[in-house]
């Protein structure tokens, strides 16, 4: 836009008015005695259930009426509004002219004129300055990072590859019993914990996080008496107790489906199945690696204990596993 | 307007749990004619002696492979109440389930019965074999030696047996073909050719604590039966039930729970009696009768439903409205 046809800046563009004969009225405009009454009826419509539903909650009336009132007063009242501005109003697409956004000619010239002026006394590049306030201005950036990476929590150190899982840990169930050799039958399972993340306050028993959510162990007995998962493992299941780490070796879901006859443990994010008898190895689904196993034996108190901790990592795979 | 809601709850609940209660010192009235109601049986457990020579003799040899000998987990020798007589197992338990054989008047009907409907899957005495031309070879059902009563009763009264078919991966709950009574007759015989526990189980819901049977559920039962007792898949086409199902009774609950029918797991001395019961109550008082105060439940089988609906119905229908709003004529 040139200069020739600047228009002053205060200048108003007129809103244009729809007319009657204007080609955006649709006909329902032109003609809107059923058109209102239709949205009146809606916009009763919409204050009659409104009531009802007043009233279902007054009355505690069943909810199926309560919200079936609710959502068809407030479709009433939405359906209403909307055919109101659809088809008793003009519709677009009206053009608005803006006004130039440039300055006059004559005030750009005063601007220039001021600035020549000023320069030679006030205008200059001042390098200390701009020096103190980059400085300031990296100071604040270096403090920053500190909360920002300390909101990062601590380092996991080695606490991925390890469990609470010792040598001589006895396994409890979710009230804190021990677990002796007559508690499970041929075909039995139950989730444990370790001993030594339970807390007992006020006679609660509570475990830590890391108890419930990390040590988590599946401990089923099978039919046929002490037996062998895989070689390495002799004596590892006592009695044909078996527990395996309930942390899924996939995505860490609790494997805690287990089905008695074929022997499987079963996880219900993502259908990964586990043979229990020989090890865990994956049978099927997306699992990468088996279960860790978790020996066990017995105590002189005759509890069942693990005799050592888990021979791997729990749960699935993170960058700096080494096994 | 509380005080209503609250008396609905109570009938809704308490009056199923007295009639199972009621239906449950009936029963025992059945299982010992001579010596009256199951109430009475607490002073005929004073008569037994805890000296184990006289248990054996009273209640005879009973396989106990198949519990637990942790006190009140269905264990009759560690059972608060143990009622034998004449190398017979009556009845034992405690306050939260009374366990019963049936009585050995039902033998001969059940031996019957066994070899009309039972008898040509689990052979003539039940072990499982048949002898065909002098050789002795395995059938298609297993044997049922040395089971207990409370296995063939919830077989038998869930009408999972006589199978519909013998070749399908697992017998579903149907409707049955033989009566309750039939049910415990059959268990009788069964259980007379080796007797065995557990013995049917008849929890006394009306001190269950379901709060406490919903924290079990969950930890216990949700696995595979999911949260809201809906049922679900598992492998190699089998299936966890459903319990949403108002014809399961609380007997048929406790048995499930006690035996580990076909791939359910056992659960022995890890549950006690009482917790049995608490979770019996949890599921036939409340799983059972599902309120969905929050609307559809969509089959209660979690995100999947319930994100199909929002997807196809919830957003499918707001596309239709934002068109309705924006076409122009």
């Amino acid at each position: 836009m040139s200069d020739a046809d600047h228009q002053p800046s205060r200048t108003r563009v007129p809103m244009p008015i729809a007319a009657l004969s204007d080609p955006h009225m649709s006909d329902a405009a032109r003609h809107p005695k059923r058109v209102e009454a239709i949205i009146a009826l809606v916009f009763v419509l919409a204050m009659v259930f409104f009531g009802i539903s007043g009233a279902a909650y007054w009355q505690n009336w069943t909810v199926w009426i309560f919200g079936g009132a609710l959502g068809a007063g407030l479709f009433a009242l939405g359906f209403g509004v909307t055919a109101w501005g659809k088809y008793l109003m003009p519709q677009g697409p009206f053009v608005e002219e803006r006004h130039s956004l440039s300055s006059t000619p004559d005030e750009r010239d005063a601007m220039s004129a001021a600035l020549v002026e000023r320069t030679a006394v006030v205008v200059r590049r001042r390098k200390v300055l701009g020096g103190l306030f980059a400085g300031g201005a990296g100071i604040f950036g270096i403090v920053l990072a500190f909360p920002l990476l300390r909101s990062l929590g601590p380092a996991p150190g080695n606490e991925l590859d390890t469990s609470q899982w010792k040598a001589g840990t006895v396994l409890v169930d979710s009230n804190g019993k021990p677990v002796r050799r007559e508690t499970l039958v041929a075909g039995g399972i139950m989730t444990v914990y370790p001993r030594n993340q339970m807390r007992v306050e006020n006679g609660q028993v509570t475990f830590t996080d890391q108890g419930l959510a990390t040590d988590q162990t599946v401990l089923i007995r099978l039919p046929g008496g002490s037996f062998t998962t895989v070689p390495g493992r002799e004596g590892w299941s006592p009695d044909g107790y078996v527990a395996y780490s309930k942390v899924c070796t996939h995505l860490g879901c609790p494997v805690g489906l287990y089905e008695q006859e074929l022997e499987l443990l079963v996880c219900p994010c993502h259908q990964s199945m586990f043979n229990v008898r020989n090890g865990a190895v994956p049978q099927f689904g997306p699992a990468p690696r088996p279960l860790p196993q978790l020996p066990l034996g017995y105590n002189d108190q005759g509890y069942l204990i693990s005799t050592a901790p888990y021979d791997q990592p729990l749960g699935p795979g993170f960058f700096e596993r080494t096994t | 307007m509380r005080a209503p809601l609250r008396g609905r709850i109570r009938a809704q609940f308490l009056l199923p749990a007295g009639l199972l209660s009621v239906a449950a010192m009936a029963s025992l009235a059945v299982f010992f004619p001579g010596t009256g109601a199951g109430a009475s049986g607490h002073d005929d457990a004073s008569q037994v002696s805890t000296n184990p020579k006289d248990v054996l003799k009273a209640c005879g040899t009973v396989n106990t492979k198949g519990v637990s000998p942790t006190p009140n987990s269905g264990n009759p020798f560690t059972s608060t109440n143990l009622i034998c007589h004449g190398g017979n197992l009556f009845s034992y338990g405690n306050d939260s389930i009374t366990y019963a054989n049936p009585p050995s008047s039902f033998i001969e009907a059940g031996r019957q019965l066994f070899a009309q409907t039972c008898s040509s899957c689990h052979g003539n005495d039940a072990t499982g074999t048949m002898v065909v031309n002098g050789k002795t070879v395995a059938t298609i059902g297993p044997n049922l030696q040395g089971v207990g009563a409370a296995t063939v009763d919830f077989w038998v009264s869930t009408g999972r047996m006589p199978a519909a078919d013998v070749k399908a991966v697992e017998a579903e709950r149907k409707a049955t073909r033989l009566t309750p009574q039939q049910a415990l007759e059959i268990a009788a015989w069964v259980n007379s050719l080796d007797p065995a526990v557990p013995a049917v189980p008849f929890p006394h819901l009306q001190g269950a604590n379901q709060s406490v049977g919903a924290d079990l559920f969950s930890l216990n039962c949700a696995a595979c039966h999911t949260i809201e007792g809906s049922g679900d898949a598992l492998a190699f086409g089998t299936n966890a039930p459903s319990l949403q199902v108002r014809s399961i009774t609380a007997q048929q609950v406790a048995e499930a729970i006690r035996i580990g029918p076909a791939n359910m797991p056992r659960f022995s001395g890890n549950l006690s009696d009482a917790q049995v019961r608490d979770i019996v109550s949890y599921v036939t008082g409340r799983l059972e009768h599902p309120t969905n105060p929050g609307g559809f439940a969509l089959g209660g089988i979690g995100p999947v439903a319930e994100g199909f609906v929002a997807l196809l119905i919830g957003v499918g229908g707001l596309a239709l409205v934002c068109f309705w709003i924006g076409e122009r004529s």
